[in-house]
């Protein structure tokens, strides 16, 4: 599933805040209502509610129906994609970095040579 | 691990004031910002370096003719050992700091965080708090 730099935005929005990065761990461990969610947290049911729903809209959590409730599932895939952009991220900093130690190089071998210093 | 965080680190065999230097200026930036298969040229580059100025790199990929451009402010300047910029359409913020080991090698950290929506500006801040305040108020009612 190619990712779309909106996607992603909302995907990083959403997990940056660290209720719903809890909310998230909890999911992990498997399906929860929103009641059984905002029990260890001081808010209501309304606030978690929101943050479901930001969770939602980025794609990391999904509802289900069972009988009269409405349980929370977390998407793993979702969060494939968060993790694949950091190491995606990592990458070009990396590559990156190693363009730039070449340049350094080339600088320094410039000097040496006796060549007109740094680019203006 | 923080999922909404990338940090990268890296020692270079240089200075802090060459690798500033590097990362700062267009004729340097031009040299190994962009990606092998893309050229960034330097009339693409703009770094006007002051908490404010503009930070725009431009990538060409001739290979599909796709042009990637990257709009930023700096916000923090402070050379040889500190430059921070946001991207202006996603939030996110690189902060880079340049620690001199005193070896002759300088440690380059860098950390990239997507900011939650409500925080990309002081104008969205003000409206997303304004906004809570409303589902406060709307919250109490219904209680």
């Amino acid at each position: 599933m190619t990712r779309t730099a909106d996607q992603v935005d909302r995907l990083f929005a959403a997990l940056a805040d660290p209720t719903r990065r809890e909310i998230v761990r909890r999911l992990a461990a498997g399906d929860a209502t929103i009641r059984e969610l905002a029990d260890p947290f001081a808010m209501s049911q309304q606030a978690v509610s929101q943050h479901v729903k930001v969770l939602e809209e980025a794609g990391l959590v999904s509802r289900g129906r069972v009988a009269q409730t409405r349980p929370c599932r977390l998407e793993p895939e979702a969060l494939g994609t968060a993790i694949a952009w950091i190491v995606e991220q990592r990458d070009v900093w990396d590559a990156r970095h190693d363009r730039l130690a070449a340049h350094l190089d080339t600088l320094s071998a410039e000097r040496r040579s006796g060549r007109s210093g740094r680019p203006r | 691990m923080k999922l909404d965080e990338v940090v990268h680190r890296r020692t270079h065999e240089a200075g802090p004031e060459l690798l500033f230097e590097c990362l700062t200026t267009p004729a340097h930036l031009a040299r190994f910002w962009g990606p092998e298969g893309a050229t960034t040229p330097v009339d693409g580059i703009v770094a006007d370096l002051r908490p404010g100025g503009a930070f725009e790199t431009r990538m060409e990929f001739p290979a599909t003719g796709h042009v990637h451009v990257v709009r930023a402010v700096y916000e923090v300047v402070e050379p040889p050992v500190r430059l921070v910029w946001r991207e202006v359409e996603s939030g996110m913020r690189t902060t880079i700091t340049f620690t001199d080991l005193g070896d002759g090698t300088t440690e380059v950290v860098t950390r990239q965080q997507h900011q939650p929506e409500p925080n990309r500006t002081p104008e969205a801040r003000a409206g997303w708090a304004s906004a809570l305040d409303r589902f406060a108020e709307h919250v109490a009612r219904l209680a």
